[in-house]
């Protein structure tokens, strides 16, 4: 026999229903009242604070929708695979690696980048100036949303902690040993700031 | 300053190949720690643009065909489905009947290649066939449908095969006769007799697998056409060269109505510029973006950045003669370098440029195989460092003397003795330093050398593992080849200094470098020296961000700077304005330049520091009568006006690269590792790098290049090999995962230190350090790992694999 | 990437019955640090139909303990399993292996789920544009074979296949040690007997069944776990060779020890020669030796790996050896 594979599926819920009539008959019973349901593809983003509802292809991955399209030049396209880090954000206070995350998985999340870091004056920008964390430039971006997510989840973190949060971070230029430095001096000056106030 | 006061002062600087004989009196912002960069705020921002990041309206995207097979030609190609799908924009054919012959695609002098070849010299090589379509995907798309018959010929991988008489041709076309491209050797005495006549003669022979680059940016460009004339976006280090050949893939369209842009480069490290092949997709991106009328982006596969490799990979085979006493009396240095561009370089160098031996010979056969080209990664001295490396502590080991003892023994240059070398020191003007002694001597503080050096094999740490240390020397480069020009002019209104010269920026710093420099020279506040990164603005530095750039744009920097500087003084005691009826009395209406100087954008009388005037009170505030124009006082005249201080300077250089100059700062380096002999793995866990930079302009960056190399280095001595497929000759690990480099847990400790003999050929005694480090590290991992366990490992890199065959653990190949 | 059709799935129902409508030419999505590397490098003949996102399952990705029972959703992200107190403190060799797993970044995106039903990672099957068409896609042969086979299975291939591709995981060798349990969404299996090898397999999963959560009991007293893994870098590689052992003591000898070996065999490999060599022996340098030994005395290295025996044995000895404390 075969299968029958055209359902009448929910737009709220993804339910699928045999007629058209339960389908209505549920829509009204369950979601009367909700807004109306995003059309197919089209996912709600907190960027830098901002809110986003942007119209996305399934293959594009967000590094892509945030790079590309949203013109944020921060996550950087270095390895394109998912193992060198530079196009690290954070997602739901996560570091994760934009390039191997779909944008259309992504809805209703919350992402920064490290443009949004820097807006806000976080102190992890100018300790890596100061400690010249960069070289090329290509890697740091990756590495200033790593850092940030770290010292978001972890505020006093010791050196091998922080060695070990940016073991995927590549940098061809071995900026590495300014990182630890630069990350404990922004930890302190956030402690400071927040033990002051 | 009179024309030919200026003139002569230029003819002064074509005679460079001295000392800086007019060295500054004060280092006030030379030398200085805490510079903020000038880069670091776009950077750490992540708004610092690159050329991946450019996006043009109505940009389309390139895409080419690359070889599966290591050497293959096109017999016939079906590009009709691909014309087909909609998206696509353009196509451009191997048999197209536009394209020439062959274009000038050098990005290291002019070159004559086909820019869309038909046959494939390695696998992955762009070939046949170049696309531009709406979009990445709809390229890569087009690209599956096109239908290629392919005839593949036989190939070689190894330089040893394609040495034997019935091997294949690996590239019959431009090698008709056999694989051997060229042989050369650097030479002096007579090496037989030398060997004859040491007390001891060692052989032995090593490998170095095939190591790549690693650019974080991906090889790219952009290209856009306004109206008749061409605009680029550049991913190279050398923008002059690339501006050549453009001008002629047109027919020589006018060479100033070419505009370049170079954004931020994610890390170059030499090399990518001074591949043809991979210039072609370039060439392909200008010739459809004309086509079309739109603008043309094109960037490498990841992949695609690892078929350019590294000029050291080859066999090398040494015999080596030496007295009991540790003094070097011959090296034979056999190379048989695998597809180096530009004939190859090495091995003997090092022995020329730092040692008395006084019998040499280092021959090298440049052989063809199929395999990627390979050129600069970092520096082309890699055959040299570790030729060098491996026979002064191979040496020292057979003669269980410290490797120390043997380096100072051997220390000089050109087969002569220091005696020679320091009359040769004073020849120039420098005033003598033993700089191998000054590297030493802070070395071997900073490592704890007379406590931790123990005889090989006899240390065992509490962890179980085998404690090492292992040194190594040589001199440092790169000084001052090349040549560069820069301006520089005061901003109206507020007096600031703008440098201009076209960015080329791989990350060292050098722009916030030429600030300090030139606000140091002329007298003015760091803050108000900027670097105009312009796009083109006809001033072309030397790869103005990776060699040379203390060595020449320093040069460059400071003779600009002096001109501008006598510039304003003249002006401040020249009539201040220019008006039809007359003129307004200077500033300093009773004084001659050289009563005055500048400090901190302050001009002010020598004998009298009261009588003052800003340097933004000098330029004067402009008006609505143009630019030049002043707007203040003088209400009653209509258009008074002033000059604009403007000055232009260069620096060119010849002869550095022959050799003639003897290089006189030295540096040391020294690792400690612990090996697990059980497992075979290796921990690096403490590096010391000491370079004599001559002079330091930024601490921090000088010390970005030692940590920075150290980590490069370590990952090249440890993991970093491109492996080919043996049966197929395809890339197998051409991706950041299976191709290795140093993660920040690589390697611990680093502990970086700078001396300064002020023996380098740059301003100030300066020379060069981005290239040492990266080129010295990785083979100081073999006396390292000998020092641990007693063996020497003589393939690179140092795997743990190559640790337990030394060790018996395993059975060797 | 080519494009494909997406659905975000509610249940796990609805995800079995997509995979039912797409007949086979549909995937699962978790983490997809797996499956987007492999679309984007078009490694495989078929390309997928759709991607079905499990992320919106809710609580898929718990983690919880409950009457001795660890209880792991396949979307619990491996960062959380790292540094999840009981699970370092009762469940140490899962702790450390999904803290050796890849790189942060890819753990805080990573699942207990991809990384049990990850491909493998051989640079034949891995190469891009289906460049080796070899038996695990349905190919005529092996290519590692007579090629490059420095990271290949030290213990021969898989016998119908002659496939000598190894599993990569990290946190299998640990759930195997730790003796869990797999419940699927039709049946409950040992975790050792998940892993199978086939033409685009690499676990017994049919086409429609989805992992619904892995059970790992609580070790009993007197045991400890560990795992330890070899990698060229401290940092993103996949394993050269992990092991993981847990050890339950009694008496000052071993009652009973569990050791699993990964990434040297086709499939996480059961290391039975060392456990039934050091049970009811004390726990010294000699009886680990001698277990690390009993273990590769089957190896048949191949032209390339025979470091790969070395650091095999080494592992299981040094397992073995760090359960001794406090157990």
């Amino acid at each position: 026999m075969k299968e029958r594979t055209n359902k009448y599926l929910c737009p709220y819920c993804s339910t699928t229903f045999e007629t058209f009539e339960d389908l209505k008959n549920h829509a009204l019973a369950v979601h009367a009242g909700e807004p109306a349901p995003l059309p197919e593809g089209m996912i709600r983003l907190t960027l830098n604070g901002e809110k986003y509802q942007v119209q996305v292809q399934p293959e594009w991955t967000l590094n892509y929708l945030i790079h590309d399209k949203l013109g944020l030049t921060s996550p950087k396209m270095f390895c394109d695979r998912g193992a060198c880090g530079s196009c690290t954000v954070i997602m739901n206070g996560r570091p994760i690696l934009s390039c191997m995350a779909l944008a259309i998985e992504c809805d209703g999340n919350t992402v920064e980048t490290a443009e949004g870091i820097a807006d806000q004056e976080h102190p992890l920008v100018e300790t890596y100036v100061k400690h010249h964390a960069m070289q090329c430039g290509y890697c740091t971006p990756g590495f200033i949303t790593t850092a940030k997510a770290l010292l978001d989840k972890n505020p006093d973190p010791a050196e091998a902690e922080i060695r070990e949060a940016l073991g995927g971070n590549l940098c061809r230029c071995g900026t590495y040993p300014q990182h630890p430095k630069a990350i404990l001096e922004a930890a302190e000056i956030l402690r400071d700031s927040e033990g002051g106030e | 300053m009179s024309v030919q006061k200026e003139y002569d002062r230029m003819i002064e600087m074509e005679d460079n190949l001295g000392f800086d004989k007019y060295p500054l009196k004060d280092f006030d912002q030379i030398g200085r720690t805490n510079v903020r960069r000038l880069d670091g705020k776009e950077k750490a921002s992540g708004r610092a643009e690159y050329t991946m990041d450019i996006q043009l309206p109505g940009m389309l995207y390139l895409k080419f065909l690359t070889s599966p097979y290591p050497h293959a030609e096109i017999k016939h190609m079906d590009t009709r489905k691909a014309e087909a799908l909609p998206g696509v924009r353009g196509i451009l054919r191997y048999d197209d009947p536009d394209l020439p012959e062959v274009a000038d695609l050098g990005g290291h002098g002019p070159t004559a290649e086909k820019p869309v070849p038909k046959v494939a010299y390695f696998e992955g090589e762009p070939v046949g066939v170049a696309v531009v379509a709406d979009s990445e995907g709809i390229a890569e798309e087009a690209l599956r449908l096109i239908q290629v018959e392919w005839e593949e010929r036989p190939f070689l991988l190894d330089v040893e095969k394609a040495l034997e008489t019935d091997a294949p041709l690996a590239h019959p076309e431009i090698y008709p006769e056999n694989n051997l491209e060229v042989e050369h050797a650097e030479t002096h005495g007579d090496v037989e007799k030398g060997l004859s006549e040491a007390d001891r003669v060692v052989e032995f022979k090593v490998t170095r697998r095939l190591h790549t680059y690693v650019s974080p940016e991906r090889p790219c460009g952009v290209v856009r056409w306004n109206g008749d004339y061409p605009e680029f976006w550049l991913k190279h280090q050398r923008p002059h060269e690339n501006k050549r050949a453009i001008s002629s893939w047109f027919d020589h369209i006018p060479m100033n109505r070419v505009e370049m842009h170079m954004p931020y480069q994610g890390g170059t490290f030499g090399g990518w510029t001074q591949f043809p092949w991979n210039q072609g997709p370039m060439y392909c991106a200008a010739l459809l973006s004309k086509k079309t009328g739109r603008p043309v982006k094109y960037a490498f596969e990841r992949r695609g950045d690892f078929y350019g490799g590294s000029m050291d990979e080859g066999n090398y085979h040494f015999r080596v003669g030496f007295n009991h006493d540790g003094t070097i009396t011959a090296v034979e240095a056999k190379a048989h370098l695998s597809n180096p561009m530009w004939e190859g370089f090495g091995p003997g160098n090092h022995f020329e440029d730092n040692t008395r031996i006084p019998n040499l010979y280092a021959p090298r056969k440049v052989i063809k195989v199929n395999k990627g080209p390979n050129t600069a990664v970092r520096c082309e001295q890699l055959p040299n460092t570790m030729s060098f490396t491996l026979v002064m502590d191979r040496v020292a080991a057979e003669l269980g003397m410290d490797p120390i003892e043997v380096a100072i023994k051997n220390d000089g240059a050109k087969g002569h003795d220091m005696q020679w070398l320091t009359e040769r020191k004073a020849e120039v003007g420098f005033t003598p330093r033993d700089s191998l002694k000054e590297c030493l001597e802070k070395g071997k503080a900073a490592i704890d050398w007379g406590n931790k050096w123990h005889p090989p094999g006899t240390h065992k740490l509490p962890n179980g593992k085998m404690h090492g240390i292992g040194f190594t020397w040589t001199h440092e480069w790169d000084d001052s080849c090349g040549s560069g020009e820069i301006a520089m002019r005061l901003e109206r209104n507020d007096g600031t200094v703008s440098i201009l010269g076209m960015r080329c920026d791989n990350g060292v710093n050098a722009e916030t470098g030429y600030c300090q420099i030139a606000a140091n020279e002329l007298g003015m506040r760091l803050e108000d020296v900027f670097y105009r990164p312009h796009t083109d603005t006809g001033f072309f530095p030397m790869c103005p961000d990776s060699s040379t750039n203390t060595g020449v744009n320093g040069w460059a920097v400071r003779h600009c700077a002096r001109l501008l500087k006598a510039k304003i003084l003249e002006a401040a005691t020249s009539p201040r304005a220019v008006t039809q009826r007359g003129m307004y009395p200077p500033h300093f209406p009773d004084m001659k330049p050289e009563n005055l100087d500048i400090k901190d954008s302050i001009i002010f009388v020598k004998v009298d520091p009261s009588q003052k005037l800003s340097v933004a009170e000098l330029v004067g505030t402009s008006a609505e009568a143009g630019p030049l124009s002043f707007h203040e006082l003088y209400g009653a005249e209509r258009h008074p006006f002033s000059i604009p201080l403007f000055a232009h300077a260069y620096q060119a250089q010849i002869g550095c690269y022959k050799g003639f100059r003897p290089k006189f700062c030295r540096q040391t380096h020294f690792m400690e590792v612990e090996v697990d002999t059980e497992t075979g793995e290796i921990t690096v866990t403490r590096v010391v790098n000491v370079n004599d930079v001559g002079k330091v302009i930024s601490p921090e960056s000088c010390a970005g290049q030692q940590y920075g190399g150290t980590y490069m280095g370590v990952g090249r001595a440890l993991f970093e090999e491109v492996v080919h497929d043996p049966a197929t000759g395809v890339m197998l690990n051409g991706n950041l995962l299976d191709y290795k480099i140093a993660t920040i847990e690589d390697c611990q400790d680093i502990d970086t230190h700078l001396v300064e003999t002020q023996q380098g050929y740059g301003p100030y005694g300066a020379t060069g350090i981005g290239e040492d480090i990266a080129t010295v590290v990785p083979a100081l991992l073999a006396p390292a790992v000998y020092n641990a366990i007693g063996e020497w490992i003589y393939e690179f890199p140092i795997t743990p694999e190559r640790v337990l065959k030394a060790l018996g653990k395993i059975e060797g190949e | 990437m080519k494009t494909f059709a997406h659905f975000n799935a509610s249940t796990i129902e609805e995800a079995v019955s997509l995979l039912r409508r797409y007949r086979g030419r549909a995937s699962l999505i978790a983490g997809g640090t797996d499956i987007l590397g492999k679309m984007k490098d078009r490694i495989l003949p078929v390309y997928p139909e759709a991607l079905i996102n499990l992320k919106t399952v809710p609580e898929l990705d718990g983690i919880k303990e409950v009457d001795g029972l660890l209880k792991l959703g396949p979307l619990a992200i491996l960062e959380d399993i790292a540094h999840d107190a009981v699970i370092k403190a009762e469940y140490t060799a899962l702790a450390e292996a999904a803290r050796r797993t890849a790189s942060p970044h890819l753990r805080e995106m990573g699942t207990l789920g991809g990384n049990i039903c990850q491909d493998i990672r051989c640079w034949y099957y891995r190469q891009p544009d289906n460049r080796f068409p070899c038996l695990r896609k349905g190919g005529g042969r092996c290519y590692a074979l007579e090629g490059d086979n420095r990271y290949h299975s030290i213990f021969g291939g898989s016998v119908k296949e002659g496939c000598i591709a190894v599993h990569p995981g990290d946190t299998a060798p640990a759930l195997i040690a730790l003796d869990a349990k797999i419940k699927t969404s039709r049946r409950t299996i040992d975790v050792e007997d998940f892993f199978q090898v086939g033409v685009s397999k690499t676990t017994v999963l049919d086409d429609y069944e989805v992992v619904e959560n892995i059970q790992v009991p609580r070790p009993p007293d007197n045991t400890k776990s560990t795992f330890l893994k070899f990698a060229l870098r401290k940092s993103i590689d996949f394993p050269i060779v992990n092991c993981a052992a847990m050890v339950t003591k009694s008496n000052g000898t071993v009652k009973n020890a569990r050791i699993c070996l990964n990434a040297v065999y086709v499939k996480p490999y059961r290391a039975l020669k060392a456990e039934a060599f050091i049970n009811g022996k004390a726990i010294d340098e000699a009886n680990a030796e001698k277990a690390g030994e009993a273990v590769v005395a089957d190896a048949k290295p191949l032209q390339h790996n025979a470091y790969m025996v070395q650091v095999a044995k080494v592992l299981v000895k040094r397992a073995i050896l760090s359960c001794k404390q406090s157990a």
